[in-house]
């Protein structure tokens, strides 16, 4: 079911939707995607980066916001535009965390302006790989 | 060795890119697309498959793909990809900027297809660590 423009209001909030990172799933990322950084395959390379290990594509998280954000809307077409900032890495075996909040709503043309976003809890912070971001949707 | 600035505004050669079902299936799974169609952000593997593989491959430019990060990442999408199509991407090295031991390498990437209509624009911003 697509989501209808009339049933919003700024400052609503979209439910969030988590997903576990593990080492299997940035394989499979990397594969499908053609992304193969050895940050993302390597444990050796990615420690000399100054990481515990490999780090998820920052790529994967954005594909699990967008996910996040058509399985809201109910159609894929909607999306017009998204612009992130990735600024916190991701490590296997965490939980990414993904959400948004309506921040314009234009009804000349049915445009949808949100505010989008990436959390994941780490030795008890709350770490944003993805923060700053905005996603524009017309419905 | 920093990157080059004169080398903003380089276009590489438009390369062809088929949407092949197959992969588009296995990306799905990756990210989790559940409502059917090609994912939205199957762009990048667009954007990967052609246009940045010439960045990489470009000798003068000499980016080091050990020392990069993905700083950010935007997208324009005009209409979806379809299963099947063949889409024509090219790249463009839109800007190098640098500050301190870190650069920002900026693409822009245009996919079109076979009659040369916009389909999506992907922007990636690139961070070198620690160049010199």
């Amino acid at each position: 079911m697509t989501l209808r423009f009339e049933e919003l209001a700024v400052g609503q909030a979209i439910p969030v939707s988590s997903r576990a990172v593990t080492r299997e799933d940035v394989r499979a990322y990397a594969d499908a995607s053609g992304d193969r950084n050895p940050l993302h395959l390597d444990d050796e390379v990615a420690r000399a980066a100054g990481f515990p290990g490999i780090i998820a594509h920052g790529m994967f998280t954005m594909g699990h916001l967008v996910s996040t954000l058509v399985d809201w809307v109910g159609d894929p077409d909607a999306l017009r535009r998204i612009r992130v900032q990735f600024r916190a890495p991701v490590f296997v075996g965490e939980t990414i965390v993904a959400g948004g909040t309506v921040r314009q709503l234009d009804p000349s043309d049915r445009t949808v302006v949100l505010d989008v976003w990436v959390s994941v809890e780490r030795d008890g912070e709350t770490e944003w790989p993805i923060r700053r971001s905005e996603a524009e949707l017309r419905l | 060795m920093p990157l080059d600035v004169a080398l903003q505004g380089r276009t590489y050669d438009e390369m062809p890119f088929v949407v092949e079902p197959e992969r588009v299936r296995a990306f799905a799974d990756a990210v989790s697309h559940r409502t059917g169609g090609v994912p939205p952000t199957f762009v990048t593997v667009a954007e990967h498959a052609a246009g940045v593989a010439s960045v990489i491959a470009d000798t003068e430019l000499g980016l080091d793909f050990a020392r990069v990060v993905h700083g950010e990442q935007e997208y324009e999408w005009h209409r979806s990809m379809r299963a099947g199509e063949t889409l024509r991407v090219a790249t463009t090295i839109e800007s190098i900027r640098g500050r301190g031991a870190m650069e920002f390498l900026t693409l822009r990437t245009d996919l079109r297809d076979v009659d040369g209509a916009l389909v999506a624009t992907a922007r990636s911003t690139l961070i070198v660590r620690g160049a010199s």
